[in-house]
């Protein structure tokens, strides 16, 4: 079945199937490799992209749920070259290793400060809740989301 | 509730992280060289890349811990257009040993790419391929195999005494022994002797990259392969000797990994992919999920070590005696050599006089165990740090002042005769640690309603190669700089997520004060650069940093050398400059100066072997509640004491220690892949595996001892192995002290926990 949706700000269209995990229209179909597969049961978080702005586990989802929804992965977050400030804030503060829990976490983190622009270091945490990292202990990665919101509210003022 | 949490957790920023100091770059907080393509999605795994005309393979794994295949029907895959279907029939009888890495190694070899013997769940019977991933699982699906179901072995001690063995070689166990001083006469003199037995767990290495590998046919007869690995030059022989083909035929690429932590570093997927390539004649890739990866790739061994310590009346370290069992699970791997890796470490922690180390790896009917992070090392100090604490609370000795009146010197050499302990910084880190953290109050023992909280801590050893032991340690490296004074650094490194390549840069810019972002350095590649025996061994920093450093010093030399000689008057190289008589020259200027007229070109390759292999060393402090009523533990506060020698990249020691402490964390309290009796696993994926997530993770102190290491490049030696060592002890010791129990299986799981109380 051919469904219409955006990824990215640009208007899409795919054949799919039932069969067919919104991760895999990503990844296999429009080549968004960004979109990792970590666990394939929702337990992870590295398949995370935004749907209408909420987090969601890619591969839980079939692609044929995308139909008509704006879909947000870490290709679509750097405008003309220029890193988003949470992307800036990842790369400042060494929240990168591996890298390959990085995409979701940053969509995670993207999403909580779409929602609140001040938000605690408790919420932090709690948000990144679902997504594993094996190699940074999350350290870096909660004072990148710090670093980000405040830097996102410094420019605001 | 509140009560729990005096301190807050508050994240820091960036700006509040202690600065780097001394160097140029050495020391500082340099961000990673790939870390811009992996915030923007473009650092390329190797199940992103595009393969054309490959055929992607997915393994055919027993669903039986043990069993025979009596018959396999692939007819109604092979109906399905494009699959291609091996199986363990076609595969060549070659045995081999995943964990060896080295020709000659002679680790004994029980595998096979396919068995007609499948000896855990999970074990490869069949590849299934298809021109895509799809169709080779719905083909896979509709195989059907006729098995015959045997009798697992899931018990270690088991395994010694099964009726029958579990393979052909019918080898029950692989013994090894470490052995020095008079034992039995210290133990015949003691004032006291402690024993106890600590079990550890068996672990997934969770790295989040699962399993893939890539190879293709090439011309001449050259089998390419693309695998994100540890140890090239080990997938190498490996492959090698399943295909039959010469080194010279085999060609490894390391590719970009998300993680390995030991897990990638056997041979697990690569020399099946490799002959089913060969074999088809066809480009083949394996990826694999994480199903496959927990059931089929490798674990942390589990291990029992019996340890008994004989004192005398002033609470002096006399002997040691170990029995330790490590189960190696169905293939031998690597386990005989993490055994012998755990009893490297029982002499270079405490000064002991005499030591008696006995184990053997068994072979059981569960997933084969191999590297993982520590080798050994995380294992062996759970079983002495945990007993060590016991005993200090049995004996009524200050756990603190015991092991500060035990623990080794600066200078000591390692009785056993393995390599000196170099600048063993380990009674600093504990007294410093023990002040930071406010050890004095916090190991006090407070109790509340149904919560008690208290402290514990727990020390650690780990090495810095193989000198001294009997492998070699040889590492090959190129330093060229460039016709406009940018510097290509060729090594057979293997970047595993730890900035690897970007520590090697650091160096490098160091010694020729070229620009990081003028400076390459390479991953492996054994048709184009040269030997290395792997990122392994918690070498890459004190040996390949230090070969690094030699050579770039030795290219900096050859340029300046070849300056001099061709304006015949004295030349220095300053500041990245050289200073010709009177005139400054860019390195660019002078390498095209040197090459056009002088002939030469700057391009240095060095061989290096180090003569010594010092021991890094850890303290880690855990701060502590437990809820009596349910057994759960929050781990409130934590301290992490390293003695690093130098850090070459502040970010980068760090984040290696906020990663090991949240494997370690797991190892204490959460992590476990246990097998019931019929040899099935308890997790098949992350939703029965877990691991601690963000919130669950406790503030994290770091306090580096960086007093410099003689033989490490600019001071500096390991850290991303022993980060993970102590943690697991550390929360044990501080869970014991709050309860007042001597829990020593680990991980402390609510149930456990529970348990132990009702039989205080
Ligand atoms: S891959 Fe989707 S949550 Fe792990
Ligand atoms: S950076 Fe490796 S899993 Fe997070």
């Amino acid at each position: 079945m051919k469904i219409e949706f955006v990824v990215n700000g640009e208007s899409c269209a795919a054949e799919v199937d039932s069969a067919m995990r919104l991760i895999d229209l990503l990844r296999e179909e429009l080549r968004l490799t960004s979109v990792k597969e970590g666990c394939g049961a929702g337990e992870c978080g590295a398949c995370t992209v935004l749907v209408d702005g909420e987090p969601v586990c890619s591969c839980l989802v079939p692609a044929v749920q995308a139909r008509g929804r704006d879909i947000l992965t870490v290709e679509g977050l750097a405008k003309d070259g220029q890193l988003s400030v949470l992307q800036q804030a990842f790369l400042d503060c060494d929240a990168v290793q591996c890298g390959f829990c990085t995409a979701g976490m940053i969509l995670t983190a993207h999403a909580l400060l779409m929602k609140k622009d001040n938000p605690t270091d408790e919420d932090i945490r709690t948000a990144l809740a679902g997504n594993i990292c094996r190699c940074t202990g999350y350290v870096p990665i909660e004072r990148a989301v710090r670093a980000a919101a405040d830097r996102i509210r410094a420019a605001r003022s | 509730m509140s009560a729990l949490k005096e301190k807050e957790r508050t994240i820091q920023r960036p700006e509040e992280l202690a600065p780097g100091r001394d160097f140029r770059y050495i020391g500082q907080r340099i961000p990673r060289a790939d870390g811009p393509d992996k915030v923007t999605g473009r650092y390329d795994y190797l199940a992103d890349g595009r393969y054309d005309k490959a055929l992607v393979g997915v393994v055919l794994f027993s669903p039986h811990a043990h069993a025979k295949v009596r018959s396999i029907d692939c007819s109604r895959a092979l109906a399905m257009p494009g699959v291609r279907v091996l199986t363990w029939e076609d595969a060549p009888d070659v045995l081999y040993n995943s964990g060896e890495w080295f020709p000659g190694q002679n680790d004994h070899p029980d595998e096979r790419v396919l068995t007609g013997h499948a000896r855990h769940v999970g074990d490869r019977i069949a590849l299934v391929l298809a021109p895509d991933e799809r169709t080779a699982r719905i083909a896979r699906g509709r195989i059907v195999v006729d098995y015959e179901v045997l009798l697992p072995v899931v018990d270690p001690e088991g395994a010694r005494e099964a009726p029958e063995a579990l393979h052909e070689d019918g080898i029950r166990e692989f013994p090894g022994t470490i052995a020095f001083g008079d034992v039995e006469g210290a133990f015949a003199s003691a004032a006291h002797v402690e024993e106890d037995v600590i079990v550890t767990p068996r672990i997934h290495h969770a790295a989040m990259e699962p399993h893939a590998v890539f190879a293709a046919p090439r011309p001449e007869g050259v089998l390419e392969l693309h695998t994100p690995c540890q140890i090239l030059f080990g997938i190498q022989q490996t492959v090698a000797k399943v295909l039959n083909l010469p080194f010279s035929k085999v060609r490894i690429i390391k590719v970009p990994m998300g993680g390995s932590f030991g897990g990638k570093q056997e041979a697990v997927f690569e020399p099946l992919c490799a002959w089913a390539a060969m074999t088809l004649h066809r480009p083949v890739l394996i990826v694999t999920n994480r199903e496959e990866s927990i059931a089929a790739t490798r674990v942390r061994a589990a291990a029992v070590g019996r340890v008994s310590t004989a004192l005398d009346a002033d609470g002096k370290l006399l002997a040691r005696r170990f029995d330790v069992t490590v189960d190696a699970g169905a293939y031998l791997s690597g386990a005989r050599k993490v055994l012998m890796a755990m009893g490297k470490k029982t002499s270079r922690l405490y000064r002991i006089p005499a030591v008696e180390f006995a184990g053997r790896a068994v072979r059981t009917s569960t997933t084969p165990s191999g590297a993982c992070r520590g080798y050994g090392s995380p294992q062996i100090h759970a079983i002495t740090e945990i007993h060590t604490d016991l005993l200090c609370r049995r004996l009524g000795y200050d756990p603190v002042d015991f092991r500060l009146a035990n623990l080794v010197h600066p200078g000591d050499s390692d009785p056993s005769g393995a390599s000196d302990l170099g600048n063993a910084r380990i009674i600093e880190c504990l007294t410093r640690g023990a002040e930071r953290f406010g050890w004095d109050h916090r190991s006090k023992v407070l109790s509340w309603g149904r919560w008690r909280r208290s402290a514990g801590f727990a020390c650690c050893t780990h090495g810095n190669g193989y000198a001294g032991t009997i492998y070699h340690d040889v590492t090959e490296v190129s330093v060229r700089i460039m016709e406009d004074g940018s510097v290509v650094v060729r090594t057979s490194l293997h970047e595993l997520g730890n900035g690897t390549l970007t520590a090697v840069a650091q160096i490098v810019g160091e010694v020729l004060s070229v620009p990081l972002d003028r400076i390459v350095v390479t991953e492996g590649d054994t048709q184009f650069t040269g030997y290395d025996i792997g990122c392994q061994a918690s070498r890459v920093i004190y040996v390949c940093g230090e070969s690094a450093r030699l050579c770039a010093e030795q290219a900096k030399e050859l340029l300046r050398s070849e300056a001099e000689k061709l304006w015949g008057c004295p030349t220095t190289y300053e500041n990245g400059e050289l200073l010709v008589g009177g005139r400054r020259l860019s390195l660019g200027e002078a390498v095209r100066a040197v090459e056009t007229k002088g002939g030469t070109s700057v391009d240095v390759h060095l061989t290096y072997s180090p003569d010594r292999n010092p021991g890094s060393y850890g303290v880690h402090f855990a701060d502590i509640t437990v809820d009596t009523c349910t057994g759960l533990v929050t781990v409130n506060d934590f301290l992490a004491v390293h003695d690093v020698g130098q850090a070459i990249n502040r970010n980068f020691v760090e984040g290696q220690i906020y990663g090991g402490i949240q494997m370690g964390l797991g190892m204490a309290l959460t992590e476990e892949l246990a097998f019931d009796a019929k040899g099935r696993p308890s997790a098949r994926n992350f939703d029965k595996y877990h691991m601690f997530n963000a919130p669950e993770m406790p503030p994290i102190d770091v306090l580096l001892i960086e007093k410099g290491e003689p033989g490490g490049p600019y001071g500096a030696k390991s850290i991303g192995e022993i980060a993970t060592v102590p943690t697991a002890p550390a929360v044990v010791n501080a869970v014991n002290r709050a309860l007042g129990t001597e829990m020593t299986c680990l991980p402390l799981t609510p149930a456990r926990i529970v348990e132990a109380l009702a039989a205080l």
